[in-house]
């Protein structure tokens, strides 16, 4: 609401910049203040949540709002890692293991079928990306019964190939990077290779995929996030478990007779500081492949 | 920019790769090896709350160097409903399940799934154990007992001493008792305590409905299987809609956050204590020690709650998780549990042992627990729970929550419980 | 769609040296055939990976749940007939909980999409300006989108608690709700509840949505503007009049994907709940999505065969919704211009 009768003031107050385009007129006091307060919103959970989980259980309670940090971060750290119904320490460990398998996957086998249909010519290789497009759209999770069904005839529920399988391949994948490979792979280039008798793997591998980093590093930064974030399929397969991911550990965390919300926020804190490095990272990227896949698509 | 990114990319797999190899390693230690001969053998024991055996395990793990125990404590419901999924996939359960009473017709109807431990040599446990408790977790034609009893819940008060001074209330446990011979009494004490202190007497509806209908002769349903909520379950809602509308309850869900908070914080001044209760208030709020006593519970006796042990037959060391039940059964560990979680045994030959019938539970101001419990449970005259008692209580408590949490009008109340409790009964 | 694709001259590879013979055609040697596989073959060989795995755990199951659903796959009593027939379908049409659970899906669904993607509008337009450390902004609208959110969820459930939560806590300071008995229980009734398993989904949302959006306007031709200085548009005129239409393509993909998303909410509601496993929403369904019930349904219930129907319920919903809303949005944001 505010954001409207501030913009609304300031365009009334400055008639001068008219006609610039936006992202050509510099920000103004009330534009840093509203991303400001926009910012604040974004953080405030994620700082509170490390508030709680470095202090004790008084602070959960306290108003207005514990807003320091306590000293009792280890103290909560050991009690998580310490249950042993929980698996907490394996739980991060199966985490990593399922994303940077499913990312390598994704990155793997997406950009080859990618490179396929962007630059190789074959026989239905139009009606078999329509079908790519076709299923873009498709939510799987609308399958998990059947999901279920399947992995208990290959034996797989309960253990992390159930959440590894149905990650390993994205149509999405294949999507992005077809469209980078026909944007940035130039034609003569690969031509030039063929005629100096490159194979279509080595043309696969010394052309394309030095030339799609950037892509490989969005897609697998948007990949590995997804899939370490993901919760209501590995909930089904994995509870009750041994091999929990971190997400189904921090819901059991928060389950049971015993909620106790400093541990609760200390697990799913240090369950997201890989996500958060990884935003300090590679933020750069991660954002310019989200407004590019929205300007393509 | 590029080189940088480059860099990143390779310490990441390196990272990742390297994870990957501790995973390997750190999987093998925990599953694997098992089923070597000889080899370690993990036991994994499902149950709720806190039945008292951790230091059970170090000591068992110690005489048994082969055997490893693992604690798996979850949500009462949940674990309850984790066993029969596991049941039915045919893997995945432990291999000694903690089933409460309140679900025991449930799976003794599928005795097949478990393992007889008549033919493990339980038989000669019979005689030691109530006889009701015995026969609770036996199959209907009396071939098959699915488990051994570890406690029974019996009934009393758990109340605040501090608090009930603050309002002018007698402390003395045997005076508090004489307050509330019945629940009409308890509900006057209530408006007594409300009135004067302006907080809340009890901590939620739902532990009043509990135990008010474990003391009534039928529960939700008869031996019959036919759902009864005009008997027992009128009464109990009855009186916990007008303890409600007297504005008696803090209506706090109980086993949530909000109301462990309540323990520490005062939220409420009185509630009713089976003798499980007392390791979860020790456990809950450590700080309030010496401020609680325990008085009668009104209208006398009564049961809530009581648990069993059982060996799914789908485990892989069967006879290994026998000899750790038959362990864990054995008077000496029941009186262990019995001191350090109050749950109080199945078998009443330990109710004149030493060890139980002069035990005074410091936390709860040296009160008598070994006295008061037992008495209450050689008295009891246990209900019939039937297959469906998991799910209905659970559909009716909803309701009382809901009525706690003004959604729902009071007077509308009783409609929808008996609603809501044949839909869950039917599911 | 399509591109000029290498296309080398076979015949310029044919030219090597001729005599090592064999296999069908003796005029092909070794490479030549090695190249013919390369050529013909690899490409499929490229993509049968994704074909396979894709068809194996994404497109199966999504069909097999069609033939499930016409089952009794009630998994803890074997003894019901194998099929069902449209028995379970039969049995949504009458099933109070479906009815309410779809109610409250889209109840939260609206009270998510609207100010998530309103809001979205504003913050890009607010990020579509000069500033400095241009980057840091963007990433930090980014930050709820990389949270887990079963982490944020435990947060806010913490947030909307009766007794301790800083929601009540705020609102009490502009003089709604109250303490005690006054203050509001965001988990007994439907609107509280919606309103708060809708700000998580806003939480969440908003920034991401804020950066295709302003992909969107930076791709917007410059001149646009400058012809709409002369009817004296302020920034706010601008946003509605030229940014708005201008963008309207990503606002119908934002919206489709967020009917997509919202309508198999589930984390949220979920873990909302006090008792996080018991998938109710509430002692009453308050805030109990399909996509939960289906979970309960399916296995909590063990009725696979009944919870396999309500996904292909849900499925034409969203088909159904998603297209909808797309039209409606063509509409609104089209029409203004």
């Amino acid at each position: 609401m505010s954001a409207i009768t501030a913009l609304g003031k300031r365009g009334r107050s400055r008639p001068a910049l008219l006609g610039r385009a936006p992202q050509d007129t510099p920000a103004g006091v009330g534009t840093y203040l509203l991303l400001a307060v926009t910012f604040l919103f974004a953080a405030f959970p994620l700082y509170w949540m490390f508030v709680i989980a470095t202090s004790t259980d008084e602070a959960l309670a306290k108003l207005p709002p514990a807003v320091i940090p306590g000293d009792q971060f280890l103290v909560n750290l050991r009690e998580v890692f310490s249950l042993q119904d929980v698996y907490f320490a394996a739980s991060l460990v199966n985490s990593v293991i399922v994303a940077t398998v499913v990312t390598a996957s994704v990155l793997f086998f997406c950009s080859l079928a990618g490179f396929a249909f962007a630059k190789l010519r074959f026989k239905g290789s139009r009606g078999l990306m329509l079908f790519v497009v076709l299923t873009l759209t498709v939510p799987n999770q609308l399958g998990i019964v059947a999901l279920y069904i399947v992995m208990g005839k290959l034996g797989w529920n309960g253990t992390l190939l159930a959440v590894i399988a149905p990650g390993l391949v994205t149509a999405f994948g294949v999507f992005y990077m077809r469209q980078f490979i026909v944007n940035t792979v130039p034609d003569e280039l690969v031509e030039s290779a063929r005629v100096d008798g490159a194979s279509t793997m080595r043309i696969y591998a010394n052309i394309v995929l030095p030339t799609i980093r950037p892509a490989l590093a969005v897609l697998g930064l948007l990949t590995f996030v997804a899939t370490w974030n993901d919760f209501q399929w590995p909930l089904i397969t994995l509870s009750g478990t041994d091999f929990p991911t971190s997400m189904v550990a921090i819901s059991d965390l928060a389950s049971g007779n015993y909620v106790i919300y400093r541990r609760v926020l200390a697990g799913a804190f240090i369950a997201t500081v890989p996500l958060l490095v990884m935003l300090f990272i590679g933020g750069r990227q991660i954002v310019r492949g989200i407004m590019e896949g929205a300007v393509k698509s | 920019m590029k080189r940088s990114w480059l860099q990143w990319a390779r310490a990441a797999t390196v990272g990742a790769l390297s994870l990957v190899m501790v995973a390997a390693c750190s999987g093998k230690s925990t599953t694997g090896g098992s089923d070597a001969a000889g080899g370690p053998v993990t036991l994994k024991i499902n149950f709720w709350g806190d039945f008292g055996l951790q230091d059970l395990k170090t000591r068992y793990e110690a005489d048994h160097p082969n055997i490893k125990i693992q604690l798996n404590s979850g949500e009462y419901n949940a674990q309850h409903e984790d066993l029969q999924k596991k049941l039915v996939a045919g893997s995945g359960a432990p291999d000694i399940a903690a089933i409460d009473e309140g679900f025991m017709v449930q799976f003794r109807s599928q005795s097949d799934k478990f393992v007889n431990l008549l033919d493990k040599g339980a038989g000669s446990y019979e005689s030691k154990y109530l006889p009701w408790k015995w026969k609770q977790s036996l199959s209907a034609d009396g071939k098959t007992q699915i488990g051994l009893g570890t406690d029974v819940g019996g009934l009393a008060m758990c109340y605040r001493t501090d608090l009930f001074k603050a309002a002018g209330l007698p402390t003395d446990r045997d005076q508090v008792s004489a307050l509330w011979p019945t629940w009409d009494k308890f509900i006057g004490v209530g408006q007594q305590y409300t009135a004067k202190t302006n907080k809340k007497f009890i901590d939620s509806g739902t532990n009043l409905f509990n135990p008010i209908l474990g003391q009534q002769p039928v529960g939700f349903y008869n031996e019959q299987e036919q759902l009864q909520m005009d008997g027992g379950p009128k009464v109990a809602f009855d009186y916990t809609i007008k303890a409600i509308k007297a504005g008696l309850s803090a209506n706090l869900a109980s086993f949530q956050a909000d109301w462990d908070k309540g323990f520490t914080s005062g939220s409420f001044a009185v509630l009713a204590c089976p003798a499980w209760m007392l390791g979860h208030i020790k456990d809950t709020a450590p700080g309030t020690q010496g401020k609680w006593d325990i008085a009668a519970v009104p209208g006398g006796g009564g049961n809530w709650g009581g648990s069993f042990l059982t060996i799914p037959k789908q485990g892989k060391h069967v006879d290994e998780a026998y000899q750790l039940l038959e362990w864990l059964v054995q008077p000496e560990q029941q009186i262990e549990i019995f001191k350090k979680v109050g749950n109080l045994p199945s078998q009443p030959a330990l109710y004149s042992d030493p060890a139980i019938a002069d035990f005074k539970n410091p936390f709860f101001n040296n009160a008598p627990v070994g006295q008061i419990f037992p008495k209450m449970a050689q008295g009891l005259t246990p209900q019939y729970l039937g297959k469906k008692n998991g799910p209905t209580r659970v559909a009716v408590e909803n309701v009382i929550t809901r009525v706690q949490n003004k959604s729902l009008k009071p007077d509308a109340a009783w409609a929808e419980a008996v609603k809501e409790a044949e839909k869950a009964g039917k599911s | 769609m399509s591109t000029t694709r290498a296309a080398p001259a076979p015949s310029s590879r044919r030219a090597v040296p001729a005599g090592r013979s064999g296999g069908d055609d003796p005029r092909l040697t070794w490479r030549d055939r090695l190249y013919r596989f390369d050529m013909r073959y690899l490409p499929y060989l490229m993509i049968a990976p994704f074909f396979l795995l894709f068809i194996v755990f994404g497109l199966f199951p999504l069909l097999f749940n069609g033939v499930v659903s016409l089952r009794n796959y009630q998994l803890d009593d074997p003894t019901l007939p194998y099929w069902a027939g449209f028995d379970n379908f039969a049995r949504l049409f009458g099933d109070e909980d479906f009815w309410n659970a779809l109610y409250n899906t889209f109840g939260i669904f609206l009270l998510s999409s609207v100010p998530q993607l309103l809001l979205a509008l504003v913050v890009a337009s607010l990020l579509n300006r000069k500033l400095r450390a241009q980057t840091w902004w963007r990433v930090g609208a980014l930050l709820p989108y990389v949270t887990p959110i079963v982490a944020s969820t435990m947060v806010f459930s913490a947030f909307f608690s009766r007794t301790y939560g800083m929601a009540n806590w705020l609102l009490g300071m502009v003089g709604i709700g109250g303490s005690g008995d006054a203050a509001i229980d965001w988990r007994a009734d439907k609107l509280h509840s919606w309103i708060a398993v809708a700000t998580m989904v806003n939480w969440k949302w908003i920034g991401y949505n804020a950066l295709l959006y302003l992909a969107a306007m930076q791709s917007i031709p410059r001149d646009v503007y400058e012809a709409a200085a002369i009817d004296g548009a302020g920034p706010w005129r601008q946003l509605w009049r030229i940014t708005v239409p201008m963008i309207q393509p990503v606002i119908v993909f934002t919206v489709v994907l967020s009917t997509i998303g919202g309508l198999q909410l589930f984390t949220e509601p979920m873990l909302f709940d006090l008792n996080s496993q018991a998938a109710t929403g509430g002692p009453n369904g308050e805030w109990q999505t399909i996509a939960q019930l289906i979970y309960k349904v399916g296995w909590k219930d063990l009725d696979l065969g009944y919870a396999a129907a309500m996904s292909w319920a849900l499925f034409l919903i969203i088909l159904i919704v998603a297209g909808l809303n797309t039209l409606l949005t063509n509409r609104l944001s089209g029409g203004r211009r």
